[in-house]
């Protein structure tokens, strides 16, 4: 009883703190909010919007050797009788509607005269002789990209999606190389059979170009199921960041609380406590317990708040429920841990800017390299050699509805760590009080 | 008390109230919270621990301003809580390290009527001081420490006896002490001579009879008295007497 008193007491003294208050709740929310208006805004709804960009096509293709795709997996579902009709009728289609605003121009100068008014941003010139390069097995197919040199974004993606399409060509042609390669003469006329068969994988594969373009995803891993993909793209972006903030701070409220020990044998009232009879391991049990109690309010007020302002989600509850006791055990035993190698609390600045800046960064570093597979790929094990990556570890996996198992295995881990410096910790302030 | 220190200490402890030197309270809580924890850590509870702060704030004076934090308050009314503390829960033994430092005369006063409001009560008070004076006021015994060791105990009246009925002297001079601390010494009528800080205190059977002498010796040396300080037999003497040096902290 004494003990909770003792927790009661420390966590009023936390939470009256207005410092301590921002940096528990402000800080890590105002962070993931930044990110989350850098990104998308609230009234819009959490949608990803970028400014369309203005493109003008300059289609002279004159056609080639007549052959037909499957019109229902071409974005527009339209018909194309050229190549240069394919590719208008992919930057046409609904999926592109929201990026791209396509207008047409009689001739090539038409059209790089439009994007050097700044009529357009983007001018794609199909030449005449576009499908019969690509009819030609020896042939190369070539699109003019003429864009305004100052812009980057709206025509990177429109050049990225030429690429795609130009790519997905360039298989058709390997395709029908390697069958005619191997079939024999007869065979010859199934030729545009594997053409279309391609053409319905390769274009079916790129369905929600939206997507594809942007590439964004969750960084440790990819997703394990599709319903647990989060709703939007601006979710994905900051789903990561406000778990690894809310690790981050978690760990630096565990060692600021955890630091009301040294602070209150500073202040002359721990000696004090123990003046009174109670005894010496119902005292330190008290501290211990209002570090572990602190940390939990904090890791339960963000996972709720971050659920509603910002409509993340956490996964299911019983993965979601595991990190989290993972992340507030070992957040609280680091804490003690660290602080039991102090002298006093002046140390704490050298402890906060370094120890607990340097674990926390490597602990998010896979978010960091979200971007880059191979950088993300090294991020997540390097992150794993500090307590914060296995939390922020454990969140994503909930995050991304990687099953129960795998997250119990990741909550294991933490309580691995947990039991070890909380021994540790223990053991260091019952020899320094002794 | 019929408790063992080293087999019961826990039973000890629920019988001592100690009051440290240092302010130990929680600034960020308020008076009314600190003593509630504090109740509760000797073992109070419920009805009884609500009445009992209540009485506490009454008998410290600050039930009107109970509920502000203990961090806005003066010196002296955190003195005041930091003695009320030891108070709660009602101690046979209360140890009160120099309460009275560094705070007003007003409330210095308030604290010296409550311990010897506490004494009167049948309390044990255990109490330290710099200030012979409170030590002279509040004690029944008293014991001198110097360098961590117990010189002297009893009661006012015995450690005085110690130096006799000697008068102590303080002079300042306008020279250095050590010009005449070697005539005076031979003066008729003085008992001893020491210098501490530029003060020369002169331990004497008869002040009247002394104090002339004194002054002709500094005169024959060319020294000047620029001030005389002639202090009765106390506990100051005493202390003096037994170590040679004043009083320090």
């Amino acid at each position: 009883m004494k003990a909770l008193d003792i927790a009661l007491k420390d966590m009023t003294r936390s939470f009256r703190s207005a410092f301590a208050v921002i940096f528990m709740f402000g800080i890590p929310l105002l962070v993931t909010g930044m990110f989350y208006f850098m990104f998308g805004n609230i009234a819009s709804g959490g949608e990803f919007n970028l400014p369309k960009t203005k493109v003008v096509i300059a289609n002279l293709d004159e056609g080639g050797p007549k052959f037909q795709v499957s019109t229902k997996n071409i974005p527009g579902s339209r018909d194309a009788d050229t190549m240069g009709e394919l590719v208008v009728a992919g930057l046409q289609s609904e999926e592109m509607a929201d990026l791209i605003e396509v207008s047409f121009a009689r001739g090539a100068e038409a059209a790089r005269a439009a994007v050097d008014r700044q009529e357009a941003q983007v001018a794609i010139i199909i030449p005449a002789d576009f499908s019969r390069q690509f009819a030609d097995l020896d042939g190369k197919a070539v699109i003019e990209f003429y864009q305004d040199p100052t812009l980057t974004i709206g025509p990177g993606i429109i050049r990225l999606i030429l690429n795609r399409f130009m790519d997905g060509m360039s298989g058709v042609k390997i395709a029908v190389n390697v069958f005619l390669d191997e079939a024999d003469t007869q065979a010859y006329a199934l030729a545009g059979q594997v053409v279309r068969q391609y053409l319905d994988i390769s274009l079916a594969q790129t369905e929600n170009l939206e997507e594809v373009l942007l590439d964004v995803r969750a960084p440790a891993s990819a997703p394990a199921n599709d319903s647990a993909e989060s709703p939007n793209l601006l979710l994905r972006i900051v789903s990561p960041i406000m778990g690894g903030m809310l690790v981050f701070y978690a760990f630096f409220t565990g060692t600021s609380t955890a630091q009301s020990i040294l602070k209150e044998e500073e202040e002359r009232t721990l000696p004090r406590l123990f003046t009174t009879p109670t005894p010496q391991a119902t005292i330190l049990s008290g501290k211990f317990l209002a570090v572990f109690l602190t940390v939990l309010v904090q890791v339960v007020v963000l996972l709720v708040a971050a659920r509603l302002i910002f409509g993340i989600q956490w996964g299911d509850f019983l993965p979601a429920a595991l990190t989290a006791v993972g992340t507030v055990f070992s957040a609280s035993s680091f804490g003690i841990f660290v602080n039991s190698f102090l002298k006093n609390t002046r140390q704490g600045g050298v402890l906060f800017g370094g120890v607990l800046t340097m674990t926390g960064m490597i602990g998010m570093i896979g978010i960091f390299a979200m971007n880059s597979p191979a950088a993300a790929r090294l991020g997540d094990t390097v992150s794993l050699l500090v307590p914060q990556g296995w939390a922020v570890h454990g969140l994503l996996q909930a995050m991304n509805g990687q099953p129960v198992t795998s997250v119990l295995t990741t909550a294991l881990v933490m309580l691995a760590w947990s039991a070890t410096f909380f021994a540790i910790g223990v053991w260091r302030f019952n020899k320094r009080y002794a | 008390m019929g408790h063992s220190i080293r087999s019961d200490p826990l039973d000890v402890k629920s019988v001592l109230g100690v009051v440290p030197q240092d302010i130990a309270l929680y600034e960020d809580l308020t008076a009314r919270e600190n003593l509630t924890f504090w109740g509760k850590m000797y073992g109070l509870r419920g009805a009884a621990l609500k009445a009992r702060v209540n009485e506490m704030l009454d008998i410290i004076g600050l039930r009107d301003r109970a509920n502000e934090r203990v961090g806005k308050y003066s010196g002296g009314m955190k003195r005041r809580v930091n003695i009320g503390v030891a108070l709660l829960h009602k101690p046979k033994v209360i140890y009160l390290d120099e309460p009275t430092v560094g705070i007003d005369p007003q409330s210095r006063r308030n604290i010296l009527d409550s311990v010897v409001a506490l004494k009167n009560e049948g309390m044990t008070v255990l109490y330290t001081s710099h200030y012979m004076e409170e030590a002279q006021e509040l004690s029944d015994h008293i014991a001198i420490m110097d360098h961590g060791k117990l010189i002297a105990c009893g009661t006012h009246e015995e450690l005085v006896k110690l130096v006799g009925q000697r008068t102590r002297i303080d002079l300042t001079l306008n020279v250095e002490a050590s010009r005449v601390l070697g005539s005076w010494q031979t003066v008729e009528g003085v008992a001893r001579v020491s210098a501490e800080e530029g003060t020369i205190s002169v331990l004497v059977e008869d002040s009247n009879r002394v104090l002339p002498r004194l002054f002709e010796a500094a005169t024959r040396l060319s020294a000047r008295i620029t001030s005389v300080d002639i202090r009765e037999p106390n506990l100051e003497a005493v202390f003096l007497h037994l170590t040679g040096r004043a009083l320090r902290d």
